[in-house]
């Protein structure tokens, strides 16, 4: 059942200063809200503890794509929407462009944010593997003061993250040099149906190839088969400085097979999740063998 | 009386008309119950039970009550009148009494001056329950149960939690089994699923200082509810007036009178202020009345001349807690499973059990989905079996028009071959079926649904439906009719029938409905009785007028009345075409000395059926028939289904208006989808773990298949202007037409709904090692 509004404020801070100085005076007791589309649904759930907020949607330091000479920068605020139509990231990401178009349906789009997807933290988040793929950082920043993760070190658990209280997200920066070595790259997502369905199984898969054939850059992250979403090191290695073929895949797909430990829940069992998984994996290596 | 001479070419019948309620509904100025709003209304919220199955030792309201804002407290100990849709099981309180038996039962209800007190004064209701153990599983309520109390309902059979029990034979199928050239058996299980219409419930009770009540709600039938209130609340049947004002979806979930109907008349009696209460999703969810899950077992035998010669089902039925409509369903899932084939011998035998779960009801389709995917999907395995064509099959086998079935329902117009051939001929079965290639297939299944059940629930010799119209001198004709406009579109269809008849365009007419002050009696939308029944009833009554409008010309012309024909708002004497004169004027001769023209129509189903235990039930004065024929594709690494396309053949008698039945057909085939391919309720210890729209997975419009309509019209002697049934029959047939699509693709049966990615995976891999263990065995061979 919903829990009663009236059991719970809103704080509309003027500036990210202002935020971060609230949320530091609180004692980190404020709930940052973004896009509140995750929120939303907790708070219709009812499980969600009543509290305080604070709506960081009119943040405009938080919002925005852009770049220097080394990252892309995009702020915590950026819609999928504004991913999808940046000619910028659909040239430089397209795995992150992808994954945006997947994202519940345009109305979820335009609210749902990228900081919101990460601090959220569920492991069926779907811009979460693309993200990993492309090395991301994570900007947070406090009154304390700001700090770089690198995004594969973020989570700490089953929703759980190095994110301390008092902290925000400022923005995630993905270096220009990973972006450009993706090489070869595959999203994949299955869900219930074809709009509105969180991931049954959700992926990003690419490699890189140098003039003599051997991948000298490969990273394989999965969603949904793990408390958090994570990369495949131990596969990601196998397959560095290596030349694709049957032997090599087959031996690849059976180390992914070891490493995930997908479970059974409401959307999915862990047997399909893990037979999927490898599956498109597979497929994948052999469609890049070929190309 | 003779049918207008032009009545095919001219008017508005079989005319692509929007409905008449489009342009308010799409600009947002229709008026649904919420949308309501009168001076002092309280807010009305639930306090629901958190167990399955308990006893409720005590309740303590008095915190509640001193909470500033809070006008009223309602419990179970206040009213323990009993009502339901049937009167045969009124087995429902408006507020649970003594004990809770399913979670989301209705314990409390408050009502506040606002949302915010309300909720937090359910907070402050103490209840102490003791907890009983819960019937989950439909077998279990099979058993007898070891302490009384703890039996779901009291009147049951013997001492189980069995609700009703059916037992039918016709013929001999035990013999009709041994004799067969082939049988097929099968166990099939089909999962909860419920309506998820877009209109949350929404009620609003006003007991005024006249001592009246009255019921805005969004509701199918006015006339149980108003019949319910009756019992609740102890008024006499006319002081209380129930209106249905905009109703944003139904599909048989807002058919029963609903407890927390009965709980905002008790709020506003004892108030004395007008009462809201609209319910949010996780609320719709647990009041559910949903489709009853099945445990379907079914043998189908053929005999040597390739005719179905037996049909053997038996039926598990999972009715959650109340009884609803489940004497119906559990009749239905028998009696209409057998036609639309000509079938030698046919057995029942049907359990509908209470269980401690959200009660189920009426669902479109209502009883005859899940049996109809058994006996369509075993023909197709028989055809398979037989190295036979499906489609051919089921030429061979189908009823044909004007006969008599096995259990005696009189078959009158039956356009189901023409269906088959056409669907064969549009979707290029003899090309497709068994030669697509791996990953595609192609599937057949039919169906037929009554139009409207030709025996009202409650004994009565009054009309099942009638309709009210009265023409003054504006030149408008407006009708009233106890019909519920619940979205598909009955309000233009009774327009369309009068203005038919009258030869006017449909600008002149004005529809008012479901207000029972206003409205003449009319037995609800449910079981697809509307078109049928009110139709012929507007007809009717339009018939009358017309002989008035005709008679005053004839008066006028000093012609004889016979000649006279109403079209384009003229009437014309047909033998010498220049005598005419406007609609007006006829009208105005019509009115002098005597003032507006008011004529009455109605409908009442004639005499038929057997005279056998239960043969009232599926007895309709018409049915509808259904072939369809599916195409899709199978992704073989993921076990992903896309319905490409469907071919689906409706003889729906006449479509009066094309888009409306089109709508129909889509919408079903819509929800069929849904049932088969992902919705399903999910439990956890009586617990719905996914009472929201996003975890309860009804199928977004990137799944939605291309449709193709062919639209049959048979052209029913006894349905107005020929009409019949189109929103239940057209569900039927997409289910299994998928399913056996999906076997000529990925040649994996389906025995269980809804069918996931999952299940259909697992299907393919089983197949490919049993294929290799084959391979192996030739090898080693
Ligand atoms: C109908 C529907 C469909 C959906 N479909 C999908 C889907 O297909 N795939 C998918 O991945 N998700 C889906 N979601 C979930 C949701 O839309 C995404 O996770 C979205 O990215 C959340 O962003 P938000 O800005 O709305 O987050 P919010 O709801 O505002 O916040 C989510 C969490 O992140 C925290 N937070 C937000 N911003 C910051 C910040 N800058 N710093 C620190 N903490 C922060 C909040 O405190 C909260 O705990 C769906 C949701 C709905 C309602």
């Amino acid at each position: 059942m919903r829990a009663p509004l009236s059991q719970f404020g809103v704080e509309s801070p003027s500036s990210l200063e202002d935020a971060l100085a609230r949320m530091e005076a609180s004692g980190g007791r404020l709930t940052p809200m973004a896009g509140g589309t995750d929120l939303y649904v907790y708070l219709n759930a009812g499980s969600i503890e009543p509290g305080r907020w604070i709506d960081i949607w009119g943040l405009d330091e938080l919002r925005g794509i852009a770049e220097d000479k080394t990252h892309y920068l995009l702020g915590a605020l950026t819609t999928y929407s504004q991913i999808r139509k940046s000619p910028v990231m659909q040239q430089a990401l397209p795995l992150l462009v992808e994954a945006a178009a997947t994202v519940g349906a345009v109305a979820i789009q335009n609210r749902g944010t990228l900081g919101g997807n990460i601090a959220n933290g569920s492991p069926a988040g779907d811009s979460l593997p693309s993200l990993l793929v492309y090395d991301a950082e994570i900007d947070v920043r406090s009154v304390r003061g700001s700090r770089s993760v690198p995004f594969h070190q973020f989570y700490t658990g089953y929703r759980a993250s190095v994110l301390a209280k008092d902290e925000l997200i400022e923005r995630i920066r993905i270096p220009k040099a990973a972006a450009a070595r993706a090489g070869a790259s595959r999203f994949i997502k299955v869900g219930t149906r074809a709009a509105q369905a969180i991931s049954k199984v959700v992926g990003a898969f690419a490699l890189h190839r140098g003039e003599d054939g051997k991948i000298d850059r490969c990273r394989v992250a999965l969603g949904s088969v793990a408390p958090v979403p994570c990369r495949m090191t131990q596969v990601e290695d196998h397959l560095t400085g290596q030349t694709l073929d049957g032997e090599l895949i087959a031996s690849a797909v059976e180390l992914l097979d070891e490493g995930i430990k997908p479970i059974d829940d409401i959307r999915s069992t862990a047997r399909y999740r893990r037979f999927v998984s490898l599956r498109v994996f597979e497929r994948f290596l052999q469609e890049s063998r070929e190309s | 009386m003779s049918e207008p001479k032009s009545g095919a070419a001219k008017g508005v019948i079989g005319q692509r008309l929007p409905l008449v309620d489009a342009r308010k509904k799409t600009t947002g100025e229709a008026v649904y119950t919420d949308d309501i709003r009168l001076p002092n209304t309280l807010v009305g919220k639930i306090l629901r039970s958190p167990h399955a199955h308990a006893r409720i030792k005590g309740i303590d309201t008095s915190r509640a009550l001193a909470l500033p804002g809070v006008a009223a407290v309602v419990t179970g100990a206040e009213n323990r009148a009993n009502f339901g849709v049937l009167p045969i099981s009124k087995d429902e309180t408006a507020l649970a009494v003594d004990k809770v038996i399913f979670v989301g039962d209705q314990v409390a209800a408050v009502a506040a001056e606002d949302e915010e007190i309300a909720l937090e004064a359910l907070g402050l209701i103490q209840v102490d329950y003791e907890v009983y153990p819960a019937f989950l599983q439909p077998e279990d309520s099979l058993k007898d149960v070891a302490d009384p109390a703890h039996k779901i309902h009291a009147r049951t059979v013997g001492e189980t939690n069995v609700h009703k029990q059916v037992d039918q034979h016709f013929g001999d199928v035990d013999a009709a089994l041994k004799d067969a050239r082939i049988v097929r058996r099968g166990h099939f299980e089909f999962g909860s699923v419920t309506h998820a219409f877009t209109e949350p419930h929404c009620v609003i009770a006003r007991y005024d200082t006249d001592g009246k009540l009255t019921l805005w709600s969004a509701t199918q039938v006015p006339h149980y509810v108003h019949r319910a209130l009756v019992e609740v609340t102890g008024l006499p049947m006319h002081a209380i007036r129930v209106i249905k004002p905009m109703v944003g979806g139904a599909f048989g979930g807002k058919s029963d009178p609903f407890p927390h109907e009965m709980a905002a008349a008790l709020l506003s009696m004892k108030s004395g202020r007008p009462v809201k209460i609209l319910f949010d999703r996780e609320e719709v969810f647990l009041s559910h009345h949903g489709r009853h899950p099945t445990k379907t077992d079914i043998a189908v035998a053929l005999d040597r001349d390739g005719k179905i010669s037996g049909l053997d089902l038996k039926v598990l039925i999972d009715g959650g807690a109340w009884g609803s409509f489940g004497v119906v369903t559990t009749y239905y899932n028998g009696v209409l499973s057998a036609g639309p084939y000509d079938v030698s011998n046919f057995r029942y035998s049907g359990k509908r059990v209470y269980t401690n779960k959200p009660p189920c009801g009426a669902m479109r389709g209502h009883g005859a989905v899940n049996s109809r995917f058994a006996f369509e999907v075993l023909l197709d395995e028989i055809a398979e079996e037989l190295g036979e064509d499906p489609c051919e099959l089921r030429l061979k086998n189908f009823l044909p028009e004007y006969t008599t079935t096995i259990n005696e329902f009189r078959i009158t117009s039956n356009g189901i071959a023409e269906g088959m051939l056409r669907a064969m001929e549009r979707s290029g079965w003899k090309e497709k079926y068994r030669q697509l290639p791996p990953g595609r297939g192609i599937g057949a299944a039919c169906g037929f649904y009554i139009s409207g059940s030709a025996l009202p629930i409650h004994w009565s010799k009054l009309p099942q439906s009638t309709v009210h119209l009265k023409i003054d001198m504006d030149g408008g004709v407006t009708v009233h009719a106890g019909t519920a406009d619940i979205g598909q579109g009955s309000d233009t269809m009774l327009a369309q029938c009068v203005a038919q008849v009258l030869g006017l365009p449909m600008s002149r007419l004005r529809v008012y409905t479901a207000d029972s002050d206003m409205d003449p009696v009319d037995l609800g939308s449910y079981s697809s009785r509307v078109t049928f029944m009110a139709g012929n009833a507007a007809r009717r009554a339009a018939e009358q007028i017309r002989t008035e409008l005709i008679e005053a010309a004839s008066r006028l012309t000093g012609y004889p009345a016979e000649g006279f024909v109403l079209e384009d708002e003229l009437v014309v004497y047909t033998p010498l075409p220049r005598i005419r004169m406007s609609y007006m004027e006829a009208l105005t001769e019509a009115l002098a000395d005597r003032g507006a023209l008011i004529a009455r129509g109605s409908y009442q189903s004639p005499p038929m059926g057997g005279k056998f235990k239960g043969a009232a039930a599926g007895l309709s004065p018409t049915y509808s028939f259904q072939s369809y024929i599916s195409e899709v594709t199978v992704d073989e690494e993921t076990g992903f289904v896309k319905v490409e396309k469907v071919w689906a053949a409706h003889d729906c008698g006449r479509a009066l208006n094309p888009i409306a039945v089109e709508g129909q057909v889509e919408g079903s085939i819509h929800m069929g989808l849904g049932q088969l391919l992902s919705e399903q309720f999910r439990y956890h210890d009586g617990n719905v773990l996914n009472p929201n729209l996003l975890d309860y997975k009804t199928l977004s419009a990137k799944e939605m298949p291309e449709v193709e309509c062919i639209l049959i019209e048979s052209g029913d002697p006894e349905g107005p202007f020929g009409a019949k049934e189109c929103g239940e029959g057209p569900l039927l047939p997409i289910l299994p037409s998928v399913a056996n699509a999906i076997h000529d693709a990925v040649g994996v049966r389906i025995r269980r709904l809804p069918v996931t990615p999952e299940d259909i995976l697992q299907g393919i891999q089983k197949n490919r090692m049993e294929r290799s263990d084959v391979a192996a065995k030739i090898r080693v061979a």
